[in-house]
């Protein structure tokens, strides 16, 4: 087991183009890290030159205290899981997973015992002898970290393993991954593009946009303390509302803003880095927006453009007037007396609302 | 609805028509051998379509093949040369193709627009260049004999030389096409197959033996049969390499004991022809199987 470091990580495919910008980045040993971000911000990439398959064009990449920017791949200590698994298709699932300690020359018995206390953990012990092409989908996939498992290494690297498997496979994957890590307790590294993955697996996400680390941190506090536009508008699902607002006052603790046609909300963030008359965004989560009565105070009128019952909970969607974009409403499963076209009255509590500055960077939220 | 069933109808039909046309083409110069060859009675064999139907139906004319000719002794010549051709081609352009398809070096394109160049080159050029070096390999390894004082009776000008199998068989090992064919098989191969296996630990080499070469059977197969084809037929160059009748390859050995001024009966030859079509025909027919899927369950 090992930690990862990597200090002004950079990568250039030529001179002109660069798809990482400078990382710097601790991994702790026997940590979950997720990479998350949209396709083509560099996740991948990154993965791959800690793999040892691509190259580092500047910075240093240490693997535990070893500076690893020129070691082969097979000589770092880290296995690695693809999205496409790439098994051998002519070797068995047994043949398959022995491939590196064969490589390495590891004596017969000692790969016949790992090979058979790895096919145990993922309970494949009965594929054996099959050759991959004889498999399902998620059985390839246990394959694939099977090989990874045998070689004992400091570090996993997964590849957006689960995006090829269906919907209640790629759950059931997740679980067992989770519980992978709790058993081996080895450092993990994995990149995803699917947010659910992310806050599910991860000990720290690392949020990547456009080949540099947007934030670092806990997936609860990535979700609640956004510390930018990217951010918050990448983690949740439904995305979390974004309205363009003009900063009309900044109070102890307050920041008022007005919404285009007059509409004005408080949130409890400091703006004082702020002045009067700033472009801002105002952002706050679906399931925070609370239908309210007419008559309560700060309610703002709407109108319902769609609604979705989901079972546990219902999405409503609705339309601000003068304002363009749809907000949408996380509701308890059991409001069913919303209907389309409703003219209804919602209420941003203030606690709940996030303010983000002209360049997308975050007003500080100020707790009671 | 009707209309749409009598227009499937005919779609097939012409389909089919197509297909049996185009099997007729391609086969009847087979059929019109056999059937010639089983014919004792060649009265018929230039009547259409009476030829394509065996008269008098016996073996005699294969029988006598073997009387006419040392059919066994080309067949051993033939088998010989064919195998070592299908290694060296297979080797080569396996080891070519391999750099093209996946190493980065300098003057790759240049290299490779090289070596598809030569497809253009019309063979014939080749024959007096190869000829010219032939023969000095020949001189050389006879000198190299004389220097090193070995026994005279081994003759080391035929082993590398004019009249050597290794003369009639090495021009034919690098040839553009199989380099171009195991060039395209390889590009086919998911990187991250490459990359699995050099995580894994594996060398440059090791990937490419144990991975990429496996995985590219099916067109390893299909370079096999092309290769086994050209090198059973070919004529020329053996019947200018080769002069003494023991190491003469079936094509040549039935063209020179069975035609020409003093043949005997074209029966006789298409026998011959049949019997020399076979071994080809077999080999296909176990090859067959490896055509399929090399890359099944290797990805998604």
């Amino acid at each position: 087991m090992a930690s990862v470091t990597l200090k002004g990580i950079k990568k250039n495919y030529t001179k002109d183009v660069q798809v990482i910008k400078g990382v710097d980045l601790e991994i702790k040993d026997g940590e979950f890290v997720v990479f998350v971000g949209p396709s083509g911000c560099g996740k991948s990439t990154l993965l791959r030159m800690i793999a040892g398959l691509e190259d580092i064009t500047e910075g240093s990449l240490y693997i535990g205290d070893t500076l690893s920017n020129d070691i082969h791949a097979s000589k770092r200590g880290i296995a690695m899981v693809f999205q496409s698994y790439a098994l051998y298709p002519h070797m068995s699932v047994a043949d398959n997973m022995a491939f590196a300690l064969k490589l390495a020359g590891t004596a017969k018995e000692e790969i016949a015992q790992r090979v058979n206390k790895a096919a145990e953990i993922l309970q494949i012990t009965h594929l054996l002898e099959r050759k991959p092409k004889a498999l399902s989908g998620g059985q390839r996939q246990r394959v694939a970290i099977g090989r990874a498992i045998v070689r004992n290494p400091k570090v996993f690297l997964f590849d957006e393993p689960l995006s090829n498997l269906d919907a209640s496979l790629r759950l059931n994957m997740r679980v067992e991954l989770s519980k992978l890590h709790q058993d081996l307790g080895t450092t993990m590294i994995y990149v995803t593009h699917d947010q659910v993955e992310a806050m599910t697996l991860a000990d720290r996400i690392v949020v990547f946009n456009a080949g540099i680390i947007q934030q670092v941190g806990s997936p609860l506090d990535l979700y609640e303390n956004p510390s930018n536009l990217f951010v918050a508008g990448f983690l949740g699902s439904p995305k979390m509302n974004l309205l363009k607002a003009q900063l009309v006052g900044v109070e102890q603790g307050i920041a008022v803003v007005r919404l285009p046609k007059g509409v004005t909300l408080r949130a409890a963030v400091d703006a004082k880095r702020g002045k009067v008359g700033d472009e801002v965004t105002l952002g706050i989560r679906p399931e925070h927006l609370r239908v309210a009565s007419m008559g309560e105070a700060g309610a703002v009128p709407a109108r319902v453009d769609l609604i979705e019952h989901l079972g546990d909970h219902v999405l409503a969607y609705i339309e601000i007037p003068g304002i363009n974009d749809i907000l949408s409403l996380k509701l308890p499963g059991h409001t069913t007396e919303l209907k389309y076209g409703d003219s209804i009255h919602v209420l941003f509590p203030e606690d709940d609302c996030l303010l983000f500055d002209s360049e997308g960077i975050v007003f500080n939220r100020v707790r009671k | 609805m009707a209309s749409n069933t009598l227009r499937r109808i005919i779609g097939l039909i012409l389909q089919y028509a197509g297909l049996l046309a185009f099997m007729a083409f391609t086969t009847f110069p087979f059929f019109w051998a056999l059937s010639v060859a089983l014919s004792a009675d060649p009265s018929y064999i230039w009547l259409f379509p009476d030829a394509f139907v065996p008269h008098d139906f016996s073996f005699m004319w294969f029988k006598r093949v073997f009387a006419e000719m040392p059919f066994m002794v080309y067949l051993k010549n033939s088998t010989i040369m064919s195998f070592w051709t299908i290694i060296g081609v297979v080797a080569v352009s396996v080891m070519a193709g391999y750099p093209l398809a996946r190493l980065k070096f300098p003057g790759r394109g240049l290299i490779f627009a090289g070596i598809i160049a030569t497809l253009m080159l019309p063979s014939e050029t080749n024959i007096i260049p190869n000829f010219i070096t032939l023969k000095n390999f020949g001189m050389w390894a006879a000198a190299l004999q004389e220097h090193l004082h070995l026994p005279s009776d081994w003759n080391m000008r035929e082993w590398v030389g004019l009249n050597s199998y290794f003369g009639a068989i090495i021009p034919n090992f690098a040839g553009a096409f199989g380099i171009f064919l195991m060039k395209q098989a390889f590009e086919q191969i998911p990187q991250d197959l490459v990359d699995a296996a050099r995580v894994d630990g594996a060398t440059e080499l090791q990937i490419m033996w144990r991975v990429m070469v496996p995985v590219s059977i099916p067109s390893i197969a299909a370079l096999t049969i092309f290769t086994l084809v050209n090198a059973w037929n070919d004529y020329l160059w053996p019947s200018i390499v080769m002069n003494s009748k023991e190491k003469l390859p079936l094509a040549v050995g039935v063209f020179n004991d069975l035609t020409g001024p003093f043949a005997t009966s074209t029966s006789l030859v298409m026998a011959a022809i049949v019997m020399t079509v076979i071994p080809v025909l077999i080999f296909f027919a176990f090859t067959q199987r490896y055509f399929i899927g090399g890359l099944d369950g290797a990805v998604k």
